[in-house]
Parts: C-alpha cells; sequence; structure tokens
C-alpha cells in the first residue's frame, strides 16, 4: 500500500519535474539566506558569512541531484535520455538507420511469413486431441498413390485388431452433394463411419454423432452440419437440430453441428458430415463390387508405429488370400502418423523454404552486426571522453544497449509490416494443395521469436566497444589498434558471401527446373481452348442415358456459337491424372500370351468425341481418329496411344487388329494409334491410354463431362456464352470455366511456388550481402584515410590503392565463394526430388550463380573504394 | 512500511524530524535545521543538505505534509506538518527506539557487571 503511494507521489514527480525543480531552488536559497543572515547577526564579516552557510549545508548541487533522484523515476530518466540521443545518433546519420532498421525488417519479415506458412504443416498441432497418437494404416496398390482397405476388410480388422483402441473409416476424397430448399447449393460432403468422431475425440458443439443404427445402407438419412454451413446457411440456429434438410433431393434429419476448427483428416472440404453407410454384408469374391476406403485410427497408449504395423501383418497376410494372384506382388501394407500422411510431398519443400529464409535471417543479423560494429569502432573516442567525464562502465554499457534495442525495436516494427505484406503474397500465388495455407496467419510466438533473434544479435555486438573499458589513448586521437575486430567482421562478410551463394544455386537450380517444366513438350496444342467442366449431380441424372442426352444437347447449343471453330467432348482431359483406368493384363491380343504375372500397371481411358483429337491437334500416328459412324451401337472400335500399342505390340502396326477386353467381356477393333500426351501431370513420361467413342456403353460412366472449344477469339468472351448455353440446358448444373493454357499451367503452379520463393530469398541475401560488403569497405577506407594518405604522399598511385583495397576484399569474397560452393553442393542433394530434368549438380548453373554473385560484391566493394582514389594526402594527414 | 533495520542513522533522522514537527507544529525547512542543531547542543553534527531529500521521503510516505507559507522575516517558505499517519509513525518509531535503547542499555549494563 505504501509501496504503490510511494510510487504514484514519484510519478507525480516524474511528470512535474520542472515545477518542482524551481520550488527546490526556492527553498533551498530561503535556507541558505537564513543561514547567512544568522551569520551576519552573529557578527561574522559578510565574505565569511556567504561561505560558512556552504560547508553547513554540505554540497547544493549534491542535495539537488539526490532529491531529484528521489523525486522522480530516475529509471525512466535515464532511459529516456538514452532514447532520445540514441534517436539523434540515428537522425544524425540516416543512411546507417536506414539500411540498419531495413535489413532487420527484411530478415525478421520473410522468416516470419515463411515460418507461419510451414508452422501449420510442419509444426502445429493438428485439431485433434492427441493428434500424434493418431494414425493412417491400408494398402498401397499400384492404382492409388495413398494407403486404402477394401470394405470387407475393414469390417474383419475392426473387430480382430489390436493395436488401435479404435479405428474408423472415410470416404475417400469429397463426394458432392446437393442441399434444396430455397436456394439450391452444390456442397462437399465428408462421409464418415460412426466411430469416426469418438476416434477423434471431436465433439459436437449442438446434438450429436449418429448412432451405429444411422450408419448402415438405407437408413434414414442423417447429416451433421460444418460449423461454417451451420453460420452461414442457417444464420447459427441454435434449434437447428432436430430439423430437416432436402440433401440430394431427399430429406436428411440434422443431428448436429461441428465444432469451428473440424476438418476431415485427408484434408477434403467437408460442409455436411454423413454417415459412410457401409455395407457389411459386401463379401470378398471378385464380382463383389467391394468398397474403397481410407483407414485412420487411434493407438493405444505404449504402442509405437512400427509395433502397430507388425501387429497388423498377420491380418494383412490373411486379407491377401482374397486378392487376385496377380496383384499380390505389387501391394504392400502402409502405416503412417496422420501428420506424416496430411503434409506428403509438402514436407520436403517446407524444410528448404524454412532454412532457405533462416539463412536470410543470419545474413542479416551478420549485416546488423557488421553495421553496428563499424559503428562502435569510430564512437570509441567519443566513449572514452565520456568515462574520462565520469561516466561509469555501467551507465556506457546501458547507453550502448538503449541505441542496440532501439534499433532491434524500430526494425522489429517494420518486420512485422513486411511480414504481413509478404504472407499476403504467399497465400495469393501459392497453388492449391499445400495443406492449411488459408488458416497460416501471422504468429505473435514467431514475430517474437525472429524479434528475439535479431535483438540477441544487435545487443551482442552493440555492446562489444562498451565491455571494454576506452583506451585513454583515443582521448590524444590516436587510432586504436582495431585488428581483431576488423577480423571478426571481414568473416562475417564471408560468411555472408557463402550463405548467399548457396541461396543463389539453389534458386538457380529451382528457375531452371521450373522453365524446363513449364516448356515440357505436351503431345496436344492448348492455344486458344477453353475447357468447361460439368459434373452432373448423381440423383438428377442417375443413368448413363440421362446423362449422355444432357451433353448431346448441350453439344449441338454450343456448336451453333459464333466463334467456336472447333468443338470436342471428353469425359476427363489431360495433362492432369486422373481419368478411368483398368489393367494392362486386362486386355489381351489373340495369338500373344497373356502376362504371366503381376497386374501390369494401369492403363487409363477417356471416352472422346471424334472431333477430341482435332480440337486438341492430336496427331494421328497411324489409321485414323473416330468418325460418326463410330458411334453407332454395333460398331466397337478403339484407338491407342503410341505408348500402348509399343507396349501391346512392340513395333507391329496395331491398325485392323482385335483386341479383348477381358473384364468387359468385349473384342474391340484397333482403328488408330494417337500419338502421346502427357498424361499423368508434366513431370513423368506419358503413361500408355486408350480412347473409347462418347456413345452408349455398359461401363460408361458420363457424370463428368469436359467439353473443349476452339475459338480464335479472345477466350473470356465466351465464358459468357457457355454459362447461358449450360443453363439454358439445366440452371442447377453448375459448370467450371478455364482456358487449357490456365489447366496446365497450374500443373507447374507448386515448382512455381517454390522457385519464386526461393529466388525472392535470394535475392534478399545477395542484396543484404551487398550492403554489407559495401558497409564495412567504407568503413575500412575511411578508417584508413590517414595510411592511405601517408602512401600517396609517399608515391602510391590511385591504382596501386585500388587495387590495396580491392585486394583485401578478394580475400573474403573467395574464401566466402569456396566455403559457399562447398555448401551448395551438398544442400543442392536436398533439392533433388523437387527438380524435373535438371541435374542438382549442374557446373553451369553453379558458375553462373559464383559469377553473379561476385559481379555484385566486386561493384558493392568498388563503389566505396573508389573513394580511396581519390583521397587527397594533404588533407588525409591532417585528418586527425 | 518499516524502515528496514541497520539504515541507523536515516531512521534516526526521520525520527528526529518528526518529533520536531510534533514538538513544535508546521516548520521550515531552517528552521527544523535549527531546532535539531539547538536540541542536540551542536553534539549532531547534521548535513543540513540531507535534511531535504529526508523530508521528501516523508513526504512521499504521507507522513508529512508540506505546504507554501511566509517566513518570520518575509520569505517565501515551504512550511511542514505533521499528518495523522505521521502522528501513528512517531509513536511506533518511538516506541520501537525506546525499546531498543533499553535493550542496548540492558545489553551494555550487563557488560559493565
Amino acid at each position: 500500500m505504501s509501496r504503490l503511494r510511494i510510487f504514484g507521489s514519484r510519478l507525480l514527480g516524474f511528470f512535474w519535474k520542472c515545477s518542482d525543480a524551481e520550488n527546490l531552488d526556492t527553498e533551498l536559497r530561503a535556507h541558505l539566506d537564513a543561514l547567512t543572515e544568522e551569520n551576519i547577526r552573529r557578527g561574522m564579516d559578510s565574505e565569511e558569512a556567504q561561505y560558512a552557510p556552504r560547508r553547513e549545508f554540505g554540497g547544493v548541487e549534491q542535495t539537488k541531484e539526490t532529491y531529484r533522484e528521489q523525486r522522480g523515476l530516475p529509471f525512466v530518466d535515464t532511459l529516456l535520455q538514452d532514447l532520445r540521443f540514441a534517436l539523434r545518433l540515428l537522425a544524425k546519420k540516416p543512411g546507417f538507420a536506414l539500411v540498419a532498421i531495413l535489413t532487420l525488417a527484411v530478415g525478421i519479415g520473410a522468416t516470419s511469413a515463411v515460418f507461419s506458412v510451414v508452422d501449420r504443416i510442419l509444426f502445429r498441432s493438428l485439431p485433434y486431441p492427441q493428434d500424434d497418437r493418431l494414425v493412417s494404416f491400408g494398402v498401397m496398390a499400384p492404382f492409388d498413390s495413398r494407403e486404402f482397405v477394401l470394405g470387407p476388410d475393414f469390417v474383419d480388422w475392426r473387430v480382430r485388431q489390436e493395436p488401435f483402441e479404435s479405428i474408423t473409416a472415410v470416404e475417400p476424397g469429397s463426394v458432392d452433394c446437393d442441399v434444396a430448399e430455397q436456394n439450391p447449393a452444390r456442397l462437399n460432403c465428408g462421409q464418415a463411419d460412426a466411430a469416426f468422431l469418438p476416434t477423434f475425440r471431436i465433439h459436437p458443439i449442438l446434438g450429436r454423432n449418429f448412432t451405429r443404427e444411422e450408419d448402415r445402407p438405407n437408413a434414414p438419412r442423417v447429416a451433421l452440419l460444418s460449423y461454417g454451413l451451420w453460420r452461414s446457411r442457417f444464420a447459427g440456429d441454435p434449434q437447428i437440430v432436430g430439423k430437416n434438410i432436402s440433401l440430394d433431393g431427399k430429406p436428411a434429419l440434422i443431428i448436429g453441428v461441428l465444432p469451428a476448427d473440424f476438418e476431415m483428416p485427408t484434408l477434403a472440404r467437408a460442409d455436411l458430415l454423413v454417415p459412410l453407410a457401409l455395407d457389411e454384408s459386401t463379401g470378398r469374391g471378385p464380382d463383389a463390387r467391394q468398397r474403397i476406403i481410407r483407414t485412420f485410427a487411434r493407438l493405444k497408449p505404449a504402442i509405437t508405429l512400427t509395433k502397430a504395423a507388425a501387429m497388423l501383418q498377420p491380418l494383412y497376410q490373411e486379407s491377401l488370400n482374397y486378392v487376385p494372384v496377380q496383384f499380390r506382388k505389387e501391394v504392400s501394407l502402409r502405416l503412417r502418423s496422420l501428420r506424416d500422411r496430411q503434409v506428403g510431398d509438402s514436407s520436403t519443400a517446407s524444410w528448404i523454404l524454412l532454412g532457405a529464409v533462416i539463412s536470410v535471417l543470419l545474413v542479416a543479423c551478420t549485416n546488423v552486426a557488421n553495421l553496428l560494429l563499424a559503428r562502435a569502432t569510430g564512437r570509441q573516442r567519443e566513449l572514452a571522453v565520456r568515462a574520462a567525464l565520469g561516466a561509469s562502465r555501467k551507465r556506457l554499457i546501458r547507453q550502448t544497449l538503449t541505441e542496440s534495442l532501439l534499433l532491434g525495436i524500430l526494425g522489429g516494427l517494420a518486420g512485422c509490416w513486411i511480414a504481413y505484406l509478404l504472407l499476403g503474397f504467399f497465400v495469393s500465388i501459392a497453388p492449391d494443395g499445400i495443406p492449411r495455407l488459408q488458416q497460416a496467419a501471422l504468429d505473435l510466438r514467431v514475430l517474437g521469436f525472429t524479434l528475439g533473434i535479431s535483438l540477441v544479435a544487435g545487443i551482442l555486438f552493440g555492446l562489444a566497444p562498451a565491455a571494454r573499458q576506452p583506451e585513454p589513448d583515443l582521448l590524444a586521437g590516436k587510432e586504436s589498434r582495431a585488428t581483431a575486430r576488423n577480423f571478426l567482421r571481414q568473416a562475417l562478410i564471408t560468411a555472408q558471401i557463402a550463405v548467399s551463394l548457396v541461396l543463389l544455386a539453389g534458386a538457380g537450380l529451382l528457375l531452371r527446373s521450373l522453365w524446363k517444366l513449364q516448356t515440357v513438350p505436351l503431345g496436344m496444342d492448348t492455344q486458344s481452348i477453353v475447357a468447361a467442366q460439368i459434373d452432373l449431380a448423381e440423383y438428377r441424372y442417375p443413368q448413363a442415358p440421362q446423362q449422355l442426352e444432357f451433353f448431346r444437347q448441350l453439344e449441338s447449343r454450343l456448336a451453333r456459337l459464333p466463334g467456336v471453330s472447333a468443338l470436342g467432348l471428353s469425359d476427363s482431359l489431360p495433362p492432369s491424372g486422373g481419368m478411368q483406368a483398368t489393367f494392362l493384363s486386362s486386355i489381351e491380343i489373340p495369338g500373344k500370351p497373356p502376362f504371366a504375372e503381376g497386374t501390369g500397371g494401369m492403363i487409363g481411358y477417356r471416352y472422346v468425341t471424334p472431333d477430341y483429337f482435332s480440337v486438341l491437334g492430336i496427331r494421328l500416328v497411324s489409321g485414323r481418329a473416330f468418325r460418326t459412324e463410330d458411334l453407332a451401337a454395333n460398331t466397337n472400335p478403339v484407338i491407342l496411344s503410341e505408348a500402348l500399342a509399343k507396349r501391346l505390340l512392340a513395333d507391329a502396326d496395331p491398325v485392323g487388329k482385335s483386341i479383348f477386353f477381358r473384364n468387359r467381356n468385349t473384342w474391340r477393333t484397333v482403328i488408330g494409334v494417337a500419338a502421346d500426351v502427357k498424361n499423368s501431370g508434366l513431370t513423368v513420361a506419358a503413361d500408355p491410354e486408350f480412347y473409347l467413342p462418347w456413345k452408349p456403353d455398359p461401363d460408361g460412366y458420363f457424370r463428368q463431362g469436359h467439353l473443349l472449344l476452339r475459338t480464335p477469339q479472345n477466350p473470356q468472351a465466351l465464358e459468357r456464352w457457355v454459362r447461358s448455353e449450360v443453363a439454358a440446358v439445366d440452371p442447377t448444373v453448375p459448370v467450371k470455366i478455364e482456358t487449357m493454357s490456365q489447366r496446365v499451367g497450374k500443373l507447374a503452379d507448386r515448382p512455381r511456388f517454390n522457385a519464386i520463393l526461393l529466388s525472392i530469398f535470394a535475392a534478399m541475401g545477395v542484396l543484404l550481402a551487398a550492403i554489407g560488403m559495401y558497409g564495412v569497405v567504407g568503413f575500412l577506407v575511411a578508417q584508413q584515410t590517414r595510411e592511405i594518405g601517408v602512401r600517396m604522399a609517399l608515391g602510391a598511385t590511385p591504382q596501386g590503392i585500388l587495387r590495396l583495397v580491392l585486394s583485401s576484399v578478394a580475400r573474403w569474397t573467395i574464401s566466402g565463394a569456396v566455403l559457399g560452393l562447398f555448401g551448395a553442393w551438398l544442400c543442392a542433394r536436398l533439392l533433388e526430388s523437387l527438380l524435373f530434368q535438371v541435374r542438382a549438380h549442374d557446373p553451369m548453373l553453379l558458375a553462373l550463380a559464383l559469377v553473379i554473385l561476385l559481379a555484385v560484391a566486386f561493384l558493392a566493394a568498388w563503389l566505396p573504394a573508389r573513394r580511396a582514389m581519390r583521397v587527397d594526402p594533404m588533407v588525409a594527414l591532417r585528418y586527425e | 512500511m518499516n524502515p528496514p533495520r541497520g539504515e541507523v542513522l536515516q531512521g534516526t533522522l526521520d525520527l528526529i524530524v518528526l518529533k520536531t514537527l510534533d514538538a513544535l507544529g508546521p516548520l521550515h525547512g531552517y528552521g527544523i535545521a535549527q531546532r535539531i542543531q539547538q536540541v542536540s547542543e551542536d553534539l549532531l553534527k547534521l548535513n543540513q543538505g540531507t535534511l531535504y531529500p529526508a523530508l521528501l521521503r516523508l513526504e512521499q510516505r504521507g507522513w508529512i505534509s508540506s505546504k507554501w507559507g511566509v517566513s518570520d522575516n518575509k520569505r517565501k517558505a515551504k512550511y511542514y506538518s505533521l499528518t495523522r499517519s505521521g502522528r501513528k509513525q512517531l509513536a511506533a518509531e518511538a516506541e520501537s527506539w525506546e525499546r531498543m535503547a533499553g535493550i542496548i542499555a540492558r545489553l551494555l549494563g550487563a557488560e559493565g557487571a
């Protein structure tokens, strides 16, 4: 209480300092005057009477000093004084201040922004309690890139497995579902079994999970709403549980609302969660329609991943008995943590970006350290004067510390701003499929961490000069022999050059790889083609005839549009994957033995209209494309891709041959061979595929269609026309319109994102290193002005002086470059998995990076070194 | 809050100032100094300058209050007077001082005997 009172009174004293000082003066003067009068009254002579009181009183100034210290807040006073001084110093050298603050800001900003992105991917816990115990497991097979389990196996394993507390099944990917009532919308429904929410320990914020009974085929339909959908579509209605909505044209009961941070473990979008409704009676025979599902589980305590995998082995081996023989060698059991499954291939790129940005931060810290060191050396005399005038060592350290902290804080604030801008930029250029990028936000922890690093760097190097007792010699105008510190500075420059070279080499590799990727031949012409993708809702178009009829109507309408020179239709589009597929072993050629072993891998196929090949400019190597007569019901033509033809028939011409498709029990006649088209991404060679005519087919499935319109006009102009034609056929059908070039460009999004980011960091690194070089050389030249003057007076030529300065620069630069080459060689290995058609150790790229870096370093050194040439010996000798 | 023991001299000055104000009523700094010299019969060599920080300290603790006034010889002077909590403090401090003095006296007496 009393302590508080004292503080309050001190605080008042702090603010009313001025009037208070006057008051004290008056009071003390009155006291002294009274003493003097008293002395005179006692008969002292007037001169003595003036001095005696001072003796009696003690030091007036000391009293005032003690009084002041007690009166206000001396700590704050000193702080303000130091801050004012530091600000004055910064304002006096705005160049120094700007460079130091910018450097810090760039380092802090870039690191914070990148860390905010990768933090979500690599470090932040998933939105499930005890997420480290969650795993994904299943079978890896050639036709899927992720582990899966077949429905009957799941039903069996669920009962017999031992390593898990519980296991749950989720539908792969997201399923379209339509919500009707007032305004129809196409949403994404997640499907999961009744054990899903308990396994992930997710608790609905309203209502309940669905029961085992509701999670059966043909059970009354129920759904849980996502938080977002509940807020947006149902205005957060607290009475929503128990109401019915129309889902895919049928009523469904809302039984609960999911929490706001809910997400599917597959990361698929889910506006609603509906029961998986797995048919548990499905048999294991080859004819049963076994459902493919993703399985997740929560490990029992004290069971590791390896142990769990070992415990699952017997179950897995048993399930292999039901797998067709040719499969067995191509499948394996996979068990991995949920995080590993979600992060997938983002992890390498994330680590690389994180490494790159930490390198930038290192270069930035080195720069600030260098700047502060240089300035400190220049201020040694000032510190010596202060010490001589009675400043304690503690006081000097405190002052330098305040200055460094001020720089750190200003840099940190600017850094926050840069981080904010950069993060927005990253999110805007980021491709789809980087997990959780949309949620990435600037994080106080991250900002605090990076700010901390730069402050520590600033403090360490800012303190260096004050920590040593200033040498009295400095007062006499003698230069201190700061050789040790010069060495430190040069070592810092060497490190900067090395780190920048590594960054530059890495960026070079990614850029080169990106360029290769963008110019890779696709096997088709994507210029001036507009692609309209249409997905028909299953409940509105349940059968192939209705689906085909829809597309027939739409095709004839679009063909009449002005500006459409050619029109093709297919159920899938290159160059991304995702087409229907069958096993190579199911295709048989008369006279050739069927595949003895294995499945032979997956062969994709598409249904296409006759004009598909001409619209996309796909060349026919032999034979012909489909014609209208091939659309008749009694013909069974097929067109092979060149790769498939080679695979099936080696060099023989397949045109005219008949091929048996075992799993459909049909004979088809080969009428042509089409040139290969990139069909599973840009980075790998074209997979073999075949084409079937777009017409009714027992196995045909025409819910998805891609209409290709070749137009000589601006493709954007066509978009509106296409939309209105689609709406004219069925206004509830959504359509996605892109140009083919856009579709292809998207495939390079991920590499482009990585390359752009790494290039930005490399540019930052090189720029910062150049600034550092400029600063240090400039400082050295200024420090050696007298020496240079003496040399010139003794007959050195300006060119000789330039050589002298640059030769020492060359020493640090070359040692940095050697270190950097070594580092780049090592780091290139890490990049290998991100590269396309570029060798990780490409000597040309490395040489290019080296040349760029050396040129920049030389320029940065040459600009201040020129000043050394212009030193006037007379001025230099009188310099001190 | 009692001032920590050990700062005997400082504590003593506080006690002296409080007692002086209690005995003579409102007084300015010079008056307090004179009174201390007088009472101690110049045995206590007071550095008069130290009086002012002490006065400030007492005021910050709320034991005395100050007011500007005019002195006997028509000068502007700051008058200090004891507050209620100051009076309490004086009583407490006097008591503790006497107790301490008693203890010391007994101790020294025992030594002598």
